[in-house]
C-alpha cells in the first residue's frame, strides 16, 4: 500500500490532514532558525492572503447559518468585532487609549470566543424567531449598536483609534517579516482548513439533513419531531463563536483592533463571497469569498495606474461591490458553484 | 435648556423622519421588502434640492418640487429594473439586492458630488416665546424659554400637509383605497380587479416623492452629504417597525417617539456620549421587535 493509497479520501478527511501539515510547516518557520525570504512586492499577496484565511472563518460560519439553516444574519461583523475586542482588551500591554489587561493571549483568545458565543446565545434566543427580514435587520441594528458604542466609550474600546498593543504571538517568536508573514497565512490558513474539515464533517453528517431540513421547511421539520429551535441557535451560536475565533486571531495579528476594521463592509463582503459561490455548499463559498478577495488584490494594483485618488477609486469599488451582489441575487440566485436545487431557487 | 425645548428638537426630527417612514412603510406593506437602500433616495432628493436651489438657482419651492419629482421617479425607475423582476423570490432576495443598490447609489453619489457637506442657502428667522410660565419637576426645567426656527417650522409643517393629504388619499381616493386592500391581502384585491402592478408603480412613486422631500428638509435642517440618507435609515427603519411594518400611521406615531426620544437621549447623556444617541434608536428597535414584534399597528413579523 503507497502512501498515497494510506491518505484520506474524503473532504474532512483530507482537509484535517492537509490543516495540520500547514499548521505543522507553519511552527517549523516560527519556532526554529529557519528562515524565508519573499520576492519584493510579495508582501501584498500575503496581507490580503492572510486576510482571506480570517475572512474564511466568516464565511464558513455565516453558510452555516444562512447557507444550510436559512438563517439571515446581517450582522455578522459582530461577533467578529466582539471576539477581536474581547481579545484585544484582555491581552493589550501598554494601550493607547481603553482598557488593556494584559493577561496572556491564550487565555484572551479562549474568553473571546466564548464572549463571542455568548453574545450569540443573547441574540439568538431574542432574534431567531423573527421573520427573515426582521431577523436581518435585527441583527444589522445589534451590529450597528455594538459599532456605535466601540466609538463613543473612549476610557474602554479607545474610541477611534481602538486598542493598541496587542501581543502578536507569532511576530515575537519568528525572524523577519517575511518569515512572520509566512508562519501567519500557514497557520491562519491550518486553522481555517481543519475550520472547513469540522464544518464540512458537521454538515455532511445527518445533523447537517436536518439543518437544511429546517431551510426548506421549518413546520414540516417540527412536525417529524426535531426540536427546530434548539437546532437554530446551535447553528447560530456555532457560527458566532467561530466569528469570534476569527476576530480573535486578527486581533493577535493585527496587533490592534479599531471600529474602522468593523463596519458593516466587512458583513457585506462575506455576505456577497457566499453567494457569489454558492450558499450551502462550504467549498462553493470559500471560492467566492476568493474571487471577491482577489477583486480587492486587483484594485490594490489598478489603484497605482489608475488616474483617480485613492478616496474615488474606494467609491469605485464598491459600487463594482453592489453590483456584483446585485447580478448575482439576480442571474445565478445559486452561486456560481452552488445547487439549485438544493437552494429550492430557480435559476 | 428647558425640556420642552427638547420635545421642539423631537418634533422636528419626529417630521421629516415620519415623512420618510411613511414612504418606507407603504413599500413594506404593498412590495412586502424592506427596502434598505431608501436612505439613498433622500440623499438623491437632498442633492437634487441643493443644486436646484443653489445653483441653478431657483426659488425653494419649486426646488423641493423638483427634488420630490425626481425622488418619485428613480424610485420608480429602480423599482422596475431592480426589484419588480425578482419580486417572486421572497423578501430575502429583495433585502440583499436594496443592500447592494444602497452601496452602488451611496458611493455613486459620493463620486460624482465629493465628500464635503452642501448646505442650503435659506434665511432664517428665530421665534423667541419669553416668559413662559417656568416650573421644574425635580432639577428638570420644563418650560422657561423657547426658541423655535422658521426652518423647524416649515419641517413640522411640512409633515403636517403630508399626513393630512395621505389621510386623504388612503381614505377618499380610488388609489388610496386598493392600496390599503392589497396591503391586506394581495390575492384578494387582484381577484376583486385592482390592477396590482399599477398600485405597486404608485406606491413606488409615492415613497420617493415622500423621501424626496424628507431629504430636503433634512438638509435643510443640518445639511447635505452623501451619507445623508444611510445616517437616517436605520432610524427610519425604527420608525416603520414601532409602528407597525405596513401601517402608514403607525410610522407617523413611531417617528415622533423616535424623534423626541432621540432629543431626550441627547439632553440626558453626559457631554461626550451623544454619540451613543444613534444607538438608542437601534436598541429601541430591537426592543420594539422582541416585545411587541407587530409593533403598534401592524402586521404579524413572527413566524408561527
Amino acid at each position: 500500500m503507497s502512501l498515497v493509497d494510506r491518505l484520506p479520501h474524503d473532504d474532512s478527511g483530507r482537509a484535517f490532514f492537509i490543516g495540520g501539515v500547514c499548521i505543522l510547516i507553519a511552527l517549523l518557520f516560527a519556532l526554529t532558525p529557519l528562515r524565508t525570504t519573499l520576492p519584493d512586492g510579495f508582501n501584498v499577496f500575503f496581507e490580503v492572503g492572510i486576510l482571506f484565511t480570517i475572512y474564511a472563518m466568516l464565511v464558513l460560519g455565516l453558510n452555516l447559518q444562512y447557507g444550510y439553516t436559512g438563517l439571515v444574519n446581517f450582522g455578522h461583523v459582530v461577533f467578529f468585532a466582539v471576539g477581536a475586542y474581547s481579545v484585544a482588551m484582555l491581552s493589550a500591554q501598554d494601550t493607547f487609549a481603553g482598557i488593556g489587561l494584559g493577561y496572556p493571549w491564550p487565555v484572551a483568545l479562549i474568553v473571546g470566543i466564548v464572549v463571542a458565543a455568548l453574545l450569540g446565545t443573547i441574540v439568538g434566543a431574542t432574534s431567531l424567531r423573527l421573520r427573515d427580514d426582521f431577523l436581518a435587520i435585527a441583527t444589522l441594528a445589534t451590529a450597528e449598536i455594538f459599532h456605535t458604542l466601540f466609538v463613543n466609550f473612549r476610557h474602554i474600546f479607545g474610541g477611534n483609534v481602538g486598542i493598541l498593543g496587542v501581543p502578536q504571538p507569532v511576530k515575537d517568536i519568528a525572524s523577519g517579516t517575511d518569515t512572520t508573514l509566512l508562519a501567519t497565512i500557514l497557520l491562519s490558513g491550518g486553522i481555517t482548513i481543519l475550520t472547513f474539515a469540522i464544518i464540512t464533517r458537521l454538515t455532511d453528517a445527518p445533523y447537517g439533513r436536518v439543518l437544511r431540513a429546517i431551510r426548506a421547511d421549518e413546520l414540516v421539520t417540527r412536525s417529524v419531531g426535531k426540536p427546530t429551535f434548539t437546532y437554530k441557535m446551535q447553528a447560530f451560536v456555532y457560527g458566532a463563536a467561530l466569528a469570534g475565533l476569527a476576530g480573535g486571531l486578527f486581533a493577535l495579528y493585527n496587533g490592534a483592533v479599531a471600529p474602522g476594521y468593523f463596519t458593516i463592509q466587512v458583513t457585506v463582503t462575506v455576505w456577497i463571497g457566499m453567494l457569489l459561490g454558492g450558499a450551502a455548499n462550504n467549498r462553493a463559498v470559500l471560492g467566492g469569498l476568493a474571487v471577491i478577495m482577489g477583486l480587492r488584490l486587483l484594485s490594490r494594483f489598478a489603484l497605482d495606474v489608475a488616474p483617480v485618488s485613492a478616496d474615488a477609486f474606494a467609491s469605485i469599488r464598491l459600487i463594482l461591490i453592489g453590483v456584483i451582489l446585485i447580478l448575482v441575487i439576480r442571474y445565478r440566485p445559486a452561486g456560481i458553484w452552488g445547487d439549485a436545487k438544493e437552494l429550492g431557487v430557480d435559476s | 435648556m428647558g425640556l420642552a425645548q427638547n420635545i421642539v428638537f423631537g418634533l422636528v426630527t419626529g417630521s421629516y423622519i415620519a415623512i420618510a417612514a411613511i414612504g418606507f412603510t407603504l413599500i413594506y406593506g404593498i412590495v412586502n421588502m424592506i427596502n434598505f437602500a431608501y436612505g439613498e433616495y433622500l440623499t438623491i432628493g437632498a442633492f437634487v434640492g441643493v443644486v436646484t436651489a443653489g445653483m441653478l438657482p431657483l426659488p425653494l419651492p419649486i426646488a423641493v418640487l423638483i427634488a420630490m419629482l425626481a425622488g418619485g421617479l428613480a424610485s420608480l425607475i429602480l423599482a422596475r429594473v431592480l426589484f419588480t423582476p425578482i419580486n417572486n423570490t421572497g423578501p430575502v432576495p429583495m433585502l440583499l439586492t436594496s443592500i447592494g443598490l444602497g452601496l452602488v447609489l451611496r458611493n455613486a453619489i459620493r463620486l460624482t458630488a465629493g465628500r464635503s457637506s452642501r448646505y442650503f442657502n435659506t434665511q432664517t428667522a428665530t421665534f423667541r416665546f419669553e416668559n413662559l410660565p417656568d416650573f421644574s419637576i425635580g432639577s428638570v426645567n420644563l418650560l422657561g424659554e423657547l426658541f423655535v426656527t422658521s426652518q423647524q417650522l416649515v419641517v413640522i409643517g411640512s409633515a403636517v400637509i403630508v399626513f393630512l393629504t395621505l389621510h386623504t388619499l388612503l381614505t377618499r381616493t380610488d388609489i388610496g383605497i386598493a392600496m390599503r386592500a392589497m396591503s391586506d391581502d394581495e390575492n384578494l384585491a387582484r381577484i376583486r380587479g385592482i390592477d396590482t402592478q399599477m398600485i405597486r408603480d404608485s406606491v413606488w412613486i409615492l415613497a420617493g416623492v415622500l423621501a424626496g422631500l424628507a431629504g430636503v428638509l433634512i438638509g435643510i435642517q443640518t445639511n447635505v452629504s452623501a451619507g445623508t440618507g444611510f445616517n437616517h435609515i436605520l432610524q427610519i427603519l425604527a420608525a416603520a417597525i414601532l409602528g407597525g411594518a405596513g401601517s402608514p400611521y403607525g410610522a407617523i406615531a413611531g417617528s415622533y417617539i423616535i424623534g423626541i426620544v432621540l432629543a431626550l437621549s441627547v439632553a440626558f447623556l453626559p457631554s461626550g456620549m451623544t454619540g451613543i444617541s444613534s444607538a438608542v434608536a437601534f436598541l429601541l428597535l430591537i426592543i420594539v421587535l422582541l416585545i411587541k414584534p407587530s409593533g403598534i399597528a401592524g402586521q404579524e413579523v413572527r413566524e408561527a
